[in-house]
């Protein structure tokens, strides 16, 4: 499959569908990319409700029966991070046309159903219903405030808000969670409106597809958007901290403290020595052969997980690890003495090979499902060239210990958060 | 010699194998064509509820600590020379293992080096190696792991349910155990129950992927020695049919309150059929699915969000109808969830509603077998559930309008439930 790639339909209309039989779904996603901005709070709203209501479709109930439908599609949505810009994400999988039981052809009805919601959602009069625009701040609202509940992921948020003060990337959360009480059904529309003109859209499709379907669908959605001005995409790489900053954060009834440390990579760019970087990442914290895994879980018993990973739209690598608050100390110690083993080289070669192995491995197989195809390639929709799994994991094979040894050495710790249970709790 | 049977489906247009291997181990083979990649998993009949047992003939029923299925699957990636993961470092594979409530196994998946894989697989899991030093220092890993899952309010939800509906099934017992019984683990019980479960009848690999039949066969026909029939004997105290109490509560830090609520199916100890789980499935669709009239009108009043999802939970004794979500008035769901079923029970379900739900179920289960992982794992469960997996698809489409009118009106009773909640102070 390394012929495959992006077309563009229109101005910042990406398109790119994998023709196959093998699987006996389709499948099919289409992600929005714009700056954030201003229009965050009410980009996460519109996220929502464009996932729930259409013009032709305007009650909870009607479009969930669209879908279900649609022989149990599976539809998905979510607002996420790439970089210093937001991905707005729509994806819809279903079975192949060879397994409708009437004759029917429910893969284009999926396709033009995808289209439908973004091109004519439930508005009229330049404003969004008020009462779905309500409700939907609502599970807005509730979504952000339930992200307290998994304290894994919130103490990474945590981490990334405090580190990244002043970068895109580190959204406020207060700032967020104020601006999504504040939408307006109006300024709901407006920020509609903006995303449509100004995003770089990227769709990817995979199964029986027609690639000419679905060009021509796409180019007819691109002419029904007024004023498409199409905004470059960009990130802040931040290479150089000033100083390691320290943050601790207690939250009621927690049994488990929570670590994680934020370390600025030294990218300047997401192609970057890329390779070399994922394998150092993945040798210092990746899986259970990994430098954090051996030392800070097998060999210490300090923890049940301790990983890194890197944000290649960053360029930095969390470290995570959920931690007895008592032996903080401890673990922080051995997590950055394992950098330090990076740093100098001291890792053996059957680290080195494990790591390369297992990734190269991993590339290899990314096209076993129509999803995974469709998000391996979604992660190269702004690249020159689109590289095949088993490239990449040719590329992996090809770094050398010198390779992570130098990007070890760029690597500096930038920020420590610890969250852990109050004082008086058991 | 090792029985090999080939079954097909014509609407998937593909097929298995299953094999009675020499050794006593049933295996699954799930060849697909054009993959690049192999998942493998080894499983045992044997998780959290099964803590009193007696194994052969002449043994006495012993009574276990809790936890102690989970502290063995961790324990059996350990060896005298190399362990598990080292062993796979070599070869690729990505490997990992999970316990249940009524199973354990063993996976990785790769795209190369799978007979090699699959050789380390097969090994480390039928050599058990444990000493008083290895045990000890995994009391302190899973004691954190048990910590971790102690914070997630999803786990504490699900637990604090299944102790109010079940008063004396070890189904709501924590599968990993608390800090205390981990602490009573010795390598003998180990040992204990490694020889009573890990036996090869009593365990099932499946294969799905870029793989044949001959691969998995040479690699099985290697390691894997002839392992003599045993009979195994679950003790289970007597489970009455009411719940132990209608509501329970946990303090946790959580944005708004989270609710389960369980009605108690009287199962008479036996397990359901595929066919009762397929008509459980549609039929909570019905109820309060996201395109029931219960769901809107939820949904549009507030008192749920688009967390709120309902699930078919069972097992060998135990069988219950879950609804979960958020809300800041549990006791107000209860009473609309209550309200429907009493309803559908009276006026039967909507004929229309029926064939929607049912043609969704039969596109879900054609979704299913797509990604090599979902299909091992299918025909792993299928089998220790006494099914075949692609027996699901005829038993849908046997599915009658008034099966799951029959199904209503004997599996739920609202007055036999338990509601719990999980908040902040």
């Amino acid at each position: 499959m390394s012929n495959v790639k992006y077309n563009e339909t229109a101005e910042g209309i990406r398109l790119l569908c994998v023709n196959t039989g093998k699987f006996k779904t389709n499948y099919i996603s289409i992600d929005l990319f714009v700056p954030i901005g201003e229009d965050l709070p009410a980009q996460y709203v519109l996220c929502s409700l464009l996932a729930h209501t259409s013009r032709d479709y305007p009650t909870f109930k009607s479009f969930n029966s669209k879908v279900e439908g649609l022989y149990g599609a599976s539809f998905d949505s979510g607002v996420s991070s790439y970089g210093d810009n937001v991905r707005l994400t729509y994806c819809l999988e279903l079975p192949d046309d060879r397994f409708a039981l009437y004759g029917d052809k429910p893969s284009e009805e999926a396709i033009d159903f995808l289209i439908n919601i973004l091109l004519n959602p439930f508005c009229e009069n330049g404003k969004f219903d008020g009462e779905t625009a309500k409700r939907e701040v609502r599970f807005t609202l509730e979504d952000l405030e339930a992200k307290k509940n998994d304290k894994r992921a919130y103490a990474l948020s945590r981490l990334k808000q405090l580190m990244c003060e002043g970068e895109k990337y580190g959204v406020d959360s207060e700032w967020l969670e104020n601006g999504v009480c504040e939408v307006t059904p109006e300024r709901l529309f407006e920020a509609y409106k903006n995303l449509l003109s100004t995003a770089q859209i990227v769709v990817t499709a995979c199964g029986t597809l027609s690639q000419d379907m679905l060009s021509e669908k796409m180019t007819a959605f691109a002419k029904n958007i007024e004023n498409r001005k199409p905004v470059k995409l960009t990130s802040e790489f931040v290479t150089k901290p000033n100083e390691v900053r320290y943050f601790n954060e207690s939250m009621k009834m927690m049994n488990q403290a929570k670590l994680v440390i934020g370390i600025r990579s030294g990218m300047k760019n997401d192609t970057d020595d890329y390779y070399p970087y994922r394998i150092m990442t993945d040798v210092f914290g990746g899986g259970p052969y990994s430098r954090l895994f051996a030392n800070v879980r097998e060999k210490l018993g300090l923890c049940y997980y301790c990983g890194a990973r890197l944000i290649r739209q960053k360029g930095i690598i969390f470290v995570q690890s959920g931690i007895e608050k008592d032996n903080y100390g401890k673990a922080l110690e051995e997590i950055l003495n394992q950098l330090t083993v990076m740093k100098k080289g001291e890792f053996t070669d059957e680290e080195l090979e494990s790591s390369k192995k297992a990734l190269a491995d991993a590339y290899c197989g990314v096209e076993d499902s129509p999803m995974g195809v469709c998000t391996y390639y979604a992660s190269q929709c702004f690249s020159d060239e689109i590289i095949s799994g088993e490239e990449e994991a040719q590329a992996f094979l090809a770094v050398t210990r010198e390779d992570v040894i130098k990007c070890a050495q760029r690597a500096v710790v930038d920020s420590v958060y610890l969250l852990s249970g109050e004082e008086n709790d058991e | 010699m090792n029985n090999i049977k080939e079954i097909k489906n014509e609407i998937l247009n593909e097929k298995y194998y299953e094999i009675d291997h020499s050794s006593g181990l049933k295996i699954f083979v799930y060849p697909k064509e054009n993959y690049s990649s192999c998942y493998a998993i080894f499983g045992t009949k044997y998780g959290s509820t099964d803590n009193c047992f007696k194994a052969g003939e002449n043994g006495e029923y012993i009574t276990v600590p809790e936890g102690i299925a989970h502290f063995l699957e961790h324990k059996l990636f350990e060896s005298e020379e190399r362990g598990a993961f080292e062993r796979y470092s070599e070869t690729g594979a990505s490997a990992n293992a999970y316990t249940s409530f009524d199973k354990t196994c063993y996976l990785f998946s790769c795209t190369g080096n799978f007979s090699e894989s699959l050789e380390i697989l097969l090994d480390f899991v039928t050599s058990p190696y444990f000493t008083p030093e290895t045990v000890k220092k995994e009391q302190g890993i899973i004691g954190q792991e048990i910590k971790m899952t102690n914070d997630e309010p999803s786990w504490a939800l699900l637990f604090t349910l299944l102790k109010a509906m079940y008063k004396t099934h070890p189904v709501s017992i924590d599968i990993a155990g608390t800090v205390q019984s981990i602490s009573e683990i010795t390598a003998e019980l180990l040992y204990e129950c490694y020889n009573a479960f890990y036996n090869l009848n009593n365990m099932a690999l499946a294969v799905a992927g870029n793989v044949s039949i001959d691969e998995v066969l040479a690699v099985a026909d290697k390691i894997l020695k002839p392992s003599e029939k045993k009979q195994i004997e679950r003790k289970f105290e007597n489970e009455p049919k009411e719940v132990v109490s209608k509501y329970a509560e946990k303090r946790l830090s959580v944005s708004r309150p989270l609710f389960a609520l369980g009605y108690k199916e009287d199962v008479k100890g036996v397990r359901r059929t595929l066919k009762q789980t397929l008509e459980s499935e549609i039929m909570l669709d019905i109820i309060a699915g996201r395109t029931s009239y219960l769901y809107e009108k939820m949904i549009e009043s507030g008192l749920i969000n688009t967390t709120f999802y309902s699930e078919y939970f069972e097992g060998l004794g135990y069988g219950a109808h879950i609804f979960s979500g958020e809300s800041e008035n549990p006791e107000e769901v209860r009473r609309r969830i209550d309200e429907e079923i009493l309803r559908l029970q009276t006026e039967g379900v909507d004929r229309c509603e029926f064939e929607r739900i049912k043609k969704k179920h039969y596109g879900k289960f054609i979704m299913g077998f797509d990604d090599v992982d979902a299909v091992a794992n299918f025909l792993i469960n299928d089998y220790f559930n006494g099914d075949s997996s692609f027996d699901g698809l005829s038993i849908l489409e046997s599915i009658t309008f008034e099966d799951i009118n029959r199904r209503l009106s004997e599996s739920i009773d609202v007055n036999n439930s338990s509601m719990s909640v999980v908040k902040a102070e």
